[in-house]
Order: C-alpha cells, then structure tokens, then sequence
C-alpha cells in the first residue's frame, strides 16, 4: 500500500528528524505550514512547560498532590497535536500528556482545576492530577493503569470505521505500555480489523526507574509494528516538526482506510517519573543534561528566528502571556472552590441507586 | 398476544440479539467465534448471516481486547453487546471491567460513559472442571458501577437481555449455561417487553421459610420447594434475576413477614452475593427473623470436576437446611 502523498518510509534504522538541532529544514520536501502555524506550535509548547512547571511548583506548595512532570515531551506531544483535527478525531492520552491536550485546546482553567481538584474540573475532581479530559474536544478520561486505554483506543477506532465518521483515534503512551498484555491487546485488534488509528509512543526510556534494556529484549517500539501488520515510524521526538509531519501522514493514511500506524516518538522527561520520584537513584545527571540540550523548544525556537519568524522581543511577549494565562486559569480553578462532598455518591451509574442513597444519608446524616 | 414458538434460553438469547441489532443500529455483537460459528453455545446463531462482519465482529482470541474495545465503540456510540465465552475466561478482561466500564463514568464526571453488554456463561453442572464452571459474580457486584443481572428462565432472559442492552449503564450478563437447553419457554412476542433490572420475581407464594436463589441453582432451588410442597410446607420463592442492584425491598418485605429464609448459590460461600444478602437481612431485620439467615451454596474449593454434582447446592442440601431454620 503506496500513498502518493507519502513522505517518510516506515521502519526507518535512524529517527527521522526535519530540522537539525541548530535549527535548519533538513528534510527533502518543503516545507507547507504558514508562518501562524509555526508560531502557534511554539507558542503552545511555551504554555504547556509553563502549566508543567507551574503545578510542579504548586505541588511542592502542597497545592497540588502529584504531577508528572512533562519536560522534554513538549515536541512530541505539540506534533501530535496539531496533526489531529481538534474536536473532529479522538485522543486516548496518557498521564504524563501536558502540551498534547492543551494543543488540542483543553482550556488550561480546566487542566490546572483538575489537578487541583476543583469544582472548575469537567471531570468533578474524580481523579488524581495529570488526568484531564475533555468530552468536548474528544479527549478520552485517562485511567492509571498502565495501557489499559489502548483496547478502549482500538474499539473507539473500530467503531468510527464501522460507522464511517471519517475520524482517527491517536492514542499515547509511554515505552512502558508496551509490555502490558493490554497494549498487545488492544494493538493487535486495531490491525486484525484495519482500524483508523494511530499509536503513538512517547519514548523516554524510563518506565519509573526501570531502563529501556530491562523493559525489552527488542531494540526498539516501532519495529514491533511489523508483527501487528502496520507500519512503525521512528522519529526524534525532539524534534517538534518531525513529530508534527510523521503524525500528519500517520493519521491521513489512517483517515484514507489504509489502517493503524505504529509512531515511536524518542524522547527524554527531564524531571523524575512524577513528584514522588527520586531519579538521581537510577539516572546520571551527565545523561539529563545531555538530553536537555536537545530540548524541543529551543530547536523550535532556533528554526523560527533562522526564518526571521521569532525574535528575543517575541519570547519576552510570549512568555508574558503564557504567565498570565496560568495566572488567570490558577484564580480562576480556585475561584471555583471545592467539589460538594455527596457528589462522591454520583456518576456511579446514570441514577444514584436506592443503596447509594442510603450511604449517602449515612455520611451526611 | 401472540405468541412465538417455545424456545430455550439460548435460543431465546439469539433470537432477542436479533431483535435489538434489527430495533438499534448501533447494537454490534463482538466476542470470539460469535460470527460464522454463530458463538460456541450458538447464542448468536445467524447474527453474521443477517448483520455481516460490522455488527458481528470475530475478536481475537483476547478477553481484554474484547471487553476493552466495546468500551470504546461505547464511548464513541455503539452499543456493544461483548460475549465472553466462559465466565472462566473473563480474567484477562478484569482490568477492563473494574478499571475501564465500571469507572468510566465516575472518573469522567460523567463527560463519557459506557453503555454496554458483556454476556457470558457461568456456574457448573456441566461436567467442565474448574475452568469452565465457575461463579464469578461476586467480584462484578463488588466493583461499583457495574450492574450485574443473572436470569434463570429464557423469558427473563429475554426482558433482561433487552434491559442491558437499552440501559445507559453497563451491565454484566450471567448466563446459567447448565440451563441454556434445559427447558423451552413460549415468549411474548412483543419485542419490548422488558425486564426490569433490580426488580427479584416471585416464583412461589408461602408462609413457612423463604428460599432466595438466582441463575442456575434457581434449578435445584425449585426442586426443593416442591418437594416442600409435597411434605405439606409452603415455601416462598424468590429468583433475584439481578445481583447489582438487587431488590432489597423484595426479599426483606418476603422475610419480615415469614422470620425464615435459606439463601441458595452455587457460588463459593466466602465473601458471595448471599453474604451480602444476609448481612442485609440481619442489619435490617434482626428482630423480626425466627431463625439465622442460612447459606446453602458451593465450598471455597476451586469448582471441582469429579464432584461436579455434589459442589452444587442440591434439593437434599437446600431441604436440611430449611430443616434447620424450621426447627431453630
């Protein structure tokens, strides 16, 4: 199956990468995105490491419970976003997606308010923080236990080619996922039925503490697409443009009924598995250094200003406006104030049942 | 009304199968060999032939591919009907259960939920060892936010088939396979003619003890009330048909009223669907019982083969223990 669009070939033994890391366009196509577009996907990766940063410091305030800190995945995660048709396609995330929901267009009041756990949260403060959804915009409620939305990722996509709504299902997850029974579960139905679907794995060859080498015997994620009948596409995750152009293609050919893709995203979280993570236990600080001059947002930013597209007065305004906006969306989460008590006792089932009614009663007297 | 031929309960099965995916386009079979080979029991028996390869999906061979995937095709708008083909088996899908469609809903805040079905044969006297006879019940009442019916006659079968398959909330369906073939029933033919879920049947009236069962051991629970009868005792029977929610308001107003009740399941004893209901018997009604809430039901053994019959609670068991409460 030859699209004729097709610009990058799968299984590929190099990531692919369109920008170098000083920023100039390396791929052998032109590039098609406007000036706006280029500048909004920088702009989006500013206000997810802000939000990032910002719960982080709102946790160690004791704020905010948990986080999982997001740094270094803001590439990936903006390319995949941008590749998907916001509201229209749906997005299966993981835990640690930060930038990727905000791109799609998750208002940042109701991140921050789910991680706080206010009233402000869509999702009724029902989960921890880093689980935030949005049935408006098609983003599936994340579930902690690992790969456990990849089957509900595969139905999602079988049924939108069953009813031929023209959509694509993208689903996230880190290297870890691979090694649940779920992940092979819910991957080897997507082939098996030809599913419009994209598996994307943000690869930082951490799960927790435990190494790439000891989470499996392969070399690599996207070589495993082979046994599932679809193409894998290795890309450098780190590079904000190359995971934008993979995904786009990933998910046209899915749009276009040619069937589910494998997209391994090379990445690096900066910062430990989440806030009640001690890497320096298992990490070398030479190897977090090393990978944070690869950061995403500075190659990005590179490729901007070689185009005469961003400027330091740019970045000053930029991040001005990011600061304001998680300002605004902190007051306001806040503002919101805290979930009622008995809405414990809702969203159980559709109706609070008789019994549920008793408890409740038994709480509230 | 009219009436259509008598049918058993998995007969009665495919054939309420059929009537919803021709009532709902958005009904969909999935499960393994549930399309040309029309399921193992035949309980989707010629869904293929008339929906095709869309609304009667083959899976793979994969528990939480299956149960995983109908919560998608539900969340996005289908109504998936997922069989599992031994309650045996649902163990690689119990992650998807209790972790995906029980807390869809409440981990969302109610933004995506998923409305679906997931049918599969359980309980013994089939001769099937421990992997093909077993009662898991228990584990789906205990996960909150599944409902969980269990019917014993193809005509419940029928209403409550069409009960989950209509309800917004997800629904386990236990089907008692020793009884797929054990009787024919006439049905209405109305194609809504629903069961309730959560609502017990009264299958007998009587003074003297009351005998609560569900799914197959309503079989052998049967038995021993007519064997009652002809001892000249009057017992009053009660078939759950749901186990989350079930029907308190049933069973307590049956049980303050006679002061006697034996509890039947051929579920293992320890931590079951009957502890539950006895705990809530005693809470509720302390004062007003003649005698302790008695269980009669399968051993905390793994089921086994050779004493297929003997696991299950039978008549002589059931009628030992209404002795008891008769002459506590």
């Amino acid at each position: 199956m030859i699209l004729e669009s097709q610009l990058f070939q799968p299984f590929t033994d190099e990531p692919i990468a369109v920008t170098s890391e000083s920023g100039e366009w390396i791929a052998p196509f032109e590039l098609d995105l406007g000036p706006d577009k280029l500048r909004r996907m920088y702009q989006d990766m500013l206000l997810g490491r802000a939000v990032d940063e910002r719960m982080s410091r709102l946790q160690r305030q004791g704020k905010v419970s948990f986080v999982a800190p997001s740094g270094g995945h803001e590439g990936a995660q903006v390319g995949i976003a941008h590749a998907l048709r916001a509201g229209h396609d749906w997005l299966f995330p993981y835990y640690r997606d930060v930038t990727l929901p905000l791109a799609i267009g998750v208002p940042v009041v109701e991140f921050v308010a789910q991680a706080m756990g206010t009233a402000a949260d869509p999702s009724r403060a029902r989960q921890m923080p880093y689980h935030a959804s949005s049935k408006e915009l098609n983003v599936f409620s994340a579930a902690s236990p690992i790969a456990s939305h990849i089957p509900p990722a595969a139905g999602c996509a079988i049924s939108m080619k069953l009813r031929g709504t023209d959509q694509v299902t993208v689903c996230t997850f880190g290297d870890g996922s691979t090694s649940e029974g779920d992940w092979h579960a819910g991957v080897n139905f997507a082939g098996a039925q030809g599913a419009p679907i994209v598996f994307a794995c943000q690869n930082n060859r951490y799960a927790i503490s435990v190494g790439f080498e000891k989470q499996t015997g392969s070399d690599s994620i996207y070589t495993k697409a082979h046994a599932y009948g679809m193409p894998g596409y290795f890309v450098d995750g780190m590079d904000p443009l190359a995971a934008y152009y993979v995904m786009r293609e990933a998910v046209q050919r899915a749009r276009d009924g040619f069937g589910p893709a494998l997209v391994e995203l090379l990445v690096y979280r900066y910062g430990g598995h989440s806030s009640a993570d001690d890497d320096s236990r298992y990490r070398p600080r030479a190897e977090v250094e090393a990978w944070r001059k690869r950061d995403p947002l500075a190659r990005l930013r590179r490729f901007l200003t070689r185009r005469g597209l961003w400027d330091d007065a740019a970045e000053k305004e930029a991040e001005a406006v990011v600061r304001a906006q998680v300002d605004d969306a902190i007051a306001q989460a806040q503002a919101a104030g805290d979930v009622a008590v008995e809405a414990m006792f809702e969203d159980v089932l559709a109706e609070v049942p008789e019994r549920l009614v008793k408890q409740r009663s038994e709480l509230l007297g | 009304m009219d009436r259509v031929s008598a049918l058993t309960m998995v007969q009665t099965i495919a054939r309420t199968l059929d009537e919803e995916m021709a009532r709902d386009e958005r009904v969909v079979v999935l499960g393994e060999d549930v399309g040309k080979r029309g399921g193992v029991f035949l309980a989707t028996e010629k869904l293929f032939d008339k929906y095709g390869p869309d609304r009667v999906i083959d899976s793979p061979l994969s528990e939480a591919a299956i149960i995983g995937a109908a919560v998608g095709m539900a969340a996005h708008g289908l109504r998936p009907v997922a069989e599992i083909q031994f309650a045996d088996y649902v163990y690689p899908g119990f992650d998807q259960l209790v972790s995906q469609v029980a807390k869809l809903r409440y981990r969302s805040g109610g933004q995506f939920t998923a409305p679906l079905v997931v049918r599969m044969p359980a309980g013994g006297g089939v001769k099937g060892g421990h992997h093909h006879s077993q009662s898991p019940e228990a584990h789906f009442v205990h996960t909150a936010g599944l409902k969980v019916v269990f019917p014993s006659t193809p005509a419940d079968a029928r209403g409550l088939l069409k009960s989950a398959i209509r309800d917004d909330d997800p629904v386990v369906f236990m089907e008692p396979k020793r009884l797929y073939r054990a009787v024919k029933e006439e049905l209405p033919d109305d194609p809504d003619a629903l069961v309730p879920i959560g609502k017990a049947a009264v299958r007998r009236v009587g003074d003297d003890v009351v005998l609560v069962s569900y799914g197959g051991s309503m079989a052998e629970t049967t038995r021993a009330a007519e064997a009652l009868v002809e001892q000249g005792l009057s017992p009053h029977v009660i078939d759950l048909r749901s186990l989350a929610p079930w029907d308190e308001d049933t069973v307590l107003a049956a049980v303050a009223r006679v002061g006697r009740v034996v509890l039947v399941s051929e579920a293992p004893k320890s931590a079951s669907v009957m502890s539950e209901v006895a705990a809530t018997i005693a809470e509720e009604l302390l004062d007003q019982l003649l005698a302790p809430p008695l269980r009669v039901s399968g051993f905390d053994t793994p089921y086994p083969y050779a004493q297929d019959r003997e696991y299950l609670p039978g008549p002589a068991r059931i009628m030992r223990a209404v002795q008891r409460v008769l002459d506590y």
